[in-house]
């Protein structure tokens, strides 16, 4: 897994590429953990190169999402597809959170 | 005709995983798998495995052991580790997925995950082991 951080005026870019797994999933809550330490309130995590992502994965975008509720934030899903996407509406996490097809429309709704 | 298990035994820990997987996938090949499809075999081997990798040993040292048999156009894939008695399947009640962000708990979703991916799934203690099988279709024709 690879993540790339671009901060922009209203949120924080994360881009995930690779694959979302056991042994690396905390990694990811790291990288956003020190954008709400910065005081982020919006992270948008742009998933078009996720291929794979298991249940620890969705662990740390669960928690990483509670977290910034509580901040009045939010984590919002990009370009979510394949397996990524079947995992998430299996688990019936769709719902759960923002969601669009591009990190752009995703920044027009902040 | 059904053929004999080919088997590999590593530490029971989270970073055999992807040894596991790659394992795996020499047998997934043979069945003609699809790349989309050994990505969803790495996802239940990965599950299954953690759930081992976490409660089999109760934080003792242990091993666990993956073997594969190509039944025809089908893998059948077990899973096994001399840990103490613990069926996976029934230990964790299936989480709340009508909660909200605030209240939906952030485990409890890797057996629910196995259960929907996989089909013929079943867990069975047998001479002091913890045996995990399912089978997994080659040539599949579902999403």
């Amino acid at each position: 897994m690879h993540i790339v951080a671009t901060q922009v005026e209203k949120a924080v870019l994360l881009k995930v590429s690779g694959r979302m797994d056991a042994d690396n999933a905390d990694e990811f809550d790291k990288a956003c953990e020190v954008w709400i330490s910065k005081g982020a309130k919006h992270l948008i995590a742009d998933l078009a190169e996720l291929q794979y992502v298991s249940s620890m994965g969705l662990r740390s975008f669960l928690a990483t999402a509670q977290k910034l509720k509580s901040v009045s934030g939010s984590l919002i899903l990009c370009a979510l597809h394949g397996l990524p996407l079947q995992v998430f509406e299996m688990t019936k996490l769709t719902s759960l959170f923002p969601m669009f097809d591009t990190t752009q429309k995703a920044l027009d709704s902040l | 005709m059904a053929q004999p298990f080919t088997r590999l035994r590593l530490p029971a820990r989270v970073q055999s995983v992807r040894v596991f997987h790659q394992f795996v996938r020499d047998g997934a090949a043979v069945v003609g798998m699809t790349s989309a499809d050994m990505d969803k075999l790495d996802l239940v081997l990965e599950e299954i495995l953690v759930n081992v990798a976490r409660y089999a040993y109760q934080g003792c040292v242990g091993d666990v052991e993956v073997g594969y048999s190509i039944q025809g156009d089908t893998l059948l894939v077990e899973v096994s580790d001399q840990g103490h008695s613990y069926n996976p399947l029934e230990a964790t009640p299936a989480p709340d997925l009508t909660l909200g962000l605030a209240d939906r708990p952030i485990g409890g979703l890797g057996v629910l995950l196995v259960k929907q991916i996989v089909g013929s799934l079943s867990y069975r203690y047998q001479d002091g082991q913890n045996i995990v099988s399912f089978c997994f279709p080659g040539h599949s024709t579902g999403s």
